[in-house]
């Protein structure tokens, strides 16, 4: 695996964070594919052998689709979302990023951490933290992502108005 | 620690007010884990989620962290889940299943009925002189199931859950036994924690339609929620809301079922069908319309865009809570409609649920800038629809129209009579 490859991956995902961190929305979902799956099962507190994940039926946080995912941003647009009213200022992180499989120099799977840093209204400080393993694509000379599966570190959490 | 209000004075009966201290006060909150906690109907969980022998689950009741288990004899019974030794949690997992309980800080171990079985150096160190029949785990007095929905009381001498219910039950029954089949928990629970005293979510779904149209306007702009102020076309007859005994509240409303995707408005036609066997005429008329509800104190149910959803609103302090949310599904759901279930509720009524942010929202900003001695001196008004509920033939409760506050403040008036005891 190059790390030639782990950097230009490193960059699509610094450049997201970047977008979503100056309000620029509607570019974040445009490298989006239109049949990804973005989703985030709850956490429980069971043994590591116990806890499945990837088992069907167990809730999520989130389970979008790029509908989905542009009808939350629809949402913060129409100047009514009050959660997000006035906006939260945030501070996107992402870091230990790995390449998990090359399927090609255009498919790969990446593993990376990210940490989200929220300040509301009203002396409201919250983080989120997690980890998160993408399936990117490449078309023409452009990443896209077509699955993030978001493991929250946290089993009780915040309400949750960020995308990560 | 603020000094102890009056709380008989807290609830004003016949103006309909309700003291901003009842939301913010420590000592309220204090006397509530006695006066409410210890003495209500509390949710537990669902009996899919311990279905065979030995099954837990751990949750609270109030402040207290309880076990739920099923017995070898099928039977469930509840305990603190606390040691009797020093007090640590027997059970750090979310659910599981075990014979035995064995703390972990010295090892006292329990079985399944809490009796104390194992004492690690009895002999050496206790000299065989502790009475371990004396020190079982604390039981949860009362445990009574309705619908497949477990609930516990501390209070040994309560009436029995379904008298507790009383008409609420007919209106749990639209959501619980429209099926043949019967509901299960999906596996996991949303758990998150919210700025706000308990109360204000209990009495929103217990009977606050009217918040809707200014809270949720977003969804009413991208297209997801009713158009309008949420009144509704049908006022009395699909379109109402209303206070049942005991503090408990419904609302009912219809939503179109235009953008129902076919193979979840196939399953709604089945599920029409079966309600005609399963429910009386009068009750299946009403099924899958969206259905809000709060039983006294802290459950709320929440049904509609095809999906069911059980939370508790645990009090952590006044001004703040611990939400659990499970998912119901009928276990005769294909599994299609399973997944359009679980998407929906995580799209909409979850942490990142696209109505349920901005109710935390207003929650945590009104607990956060109560307590001064001037907003304090101010009630909260809930007034609206005083007087204007009716009892009508063909369902139980007194019903008004969507928007009223009489099951709101139904909720308060059984707070109060609990609270001045």
């Amino acid at each position: 695996m190059s790390s030639e490859l782990r950097l230009e991956l490193e960059e699509v995902l610094i450049h997201e964070y970047w977008l979503l961190d100056n309000n620029r929305l509607e570019q974040w979902l445009a490298l989006i594919c239109e049949d990804v799956r973005y989703w985030a099962p709850v956490r429980e507190n069971l043994t590591l052998d116990e806890e499945c994940l990837e088992q069907t039926d167990l809730l999520t946080h989130f389970d979008e689709d790029k509908v989905t995912l542009g009808l939350r941003v629809a949402r913060l647009r129409t100047g009514s979302a009050h959660a997000e009213e006035p906006p939260s200022r945030t501070r996107h992180f992402v870091s230990n990023v790995k390449v998990l499989e090359a399927v090609s120099s255009l498919e790969v799977v990446v593993d990376s951490n990210f940490s989200v840093f929220r300040s509301r209204p009203g002396l409201e400080e919250h983080w989120f933290v997690g980890g998160r393993t993408d399936y990117w694509l490449k078309e023409k000379n452009q990443w896209f992502l077509k699955n993030r599966f978001i493991k929250f570190d946290h089993d009780v959490i915040e309400n949750i108005t960020v995308f990560v | 620690m603020d000094n102890a209000p009056d709380f008989s004075s807290l609830v004003d009966l016949e103006n309909c007010t309700v003291s901003p201290i009842a939301f913010s006060s420590e000592a309220v909150y204090q006397a509530e884990l006695e006066k409410i906690f210890s003495r209500s109907w509390l949710y537990l969980g669902h009996t899919s989620q311990i279905a065979k022998a030995n099954d837990y689950l751990t949750t609270f009741m109030g402040a207290e962290p309880v076990i739920i288990v099923r017995q070898s004899s099928g039977e469930i019974k509840a305990f603190l889940n606390s040691c009797r030794h020093r007090g640590m949690r027997l059970c750090r997992r979310d659910h599981g299943n075990k014979k035995l309980f064995s703390c972990p800080y010295h090892g006292w171990t329990y079985d399944e009925k809490g009796d104390l079985k194992g004492v690690p150096q009895l002999d050496t160190a206790y000299h065989n002189e502790l009475d371990r029949s004396a020190w079982g785990l604390i039981p949860v007095s009362r445990v009574e199931t309705f619908e497949g929905m477990i609930f516990g009381n501390f209070d040994m001498d309560a009436v029995s859950l379904v008298e507790y219910l009383g008409d609420m039950a007919w209106y749990l029954e639209l959501v619980l036994k429209r099926s043949k089949a019967g509901m299960e928990a999906f596996p996991g629970c949303h758990r998150w924690r919210l700025g706000g005293n308990w109360k204000l979510p209990a009495e929103q779904f217990g009977g606050d339609n009217y918040h809707t149209g200014a809270l949720h306007r977003s969804m009413s702009e991208i297209g997801l929620g009713p158009k309008g102020d949420y009144r509704g076309d049908n006022p009395w007859v699909r379109d109402f809301e209303v206070k049942c005994i005991n503090g408990h509240g419904w609302i009912n409303f219809d939503v179109g079922e235009d953008e129902v995707p076919p193979e979840q408005a196939r399953f709604f036609a089945q599920l029409r069908e079966e309600a005609k066997e399963t429910l009386t005429p009068k009750q299946a008329d009403l099924v899958l319309c969206a259905q809000v509800g709060t039983v006294f104190p802290n459950m709320s149910i929440i049904s509609f865009f095809g999906f069911t959803s059980i939370r508790v609103w645990h009090p952590l302090s006044a001004k703040e809570m611990l939400v659990h949310s499970y998912g119901l599904v009928e276990k005769n759901a294909p599994q299609s409609v399973r997944e359009l279930t679980r998407k929906a509720m995580g799209l909409t009524f979850s942490p990142s649920g696209i109505f349920e942010q901005d109710d935390g929202v207003a929650w945590g900003d009104i607990a956060r800038f109560q307590g001064g001695p001037i907003r304090s001196k101010h009630p909260f008004n809930y007034q609206m629809g005083k007087g204007h509920g009716k009892r009508m033939e063909d369902k139980p409760g007194l019903i008004g129209t969507c928007s009223t506050e009489i099951g709101v403040f139904g909720l308060y008036e059984k707070w109060q009579e609990l609270m001045s005891q």
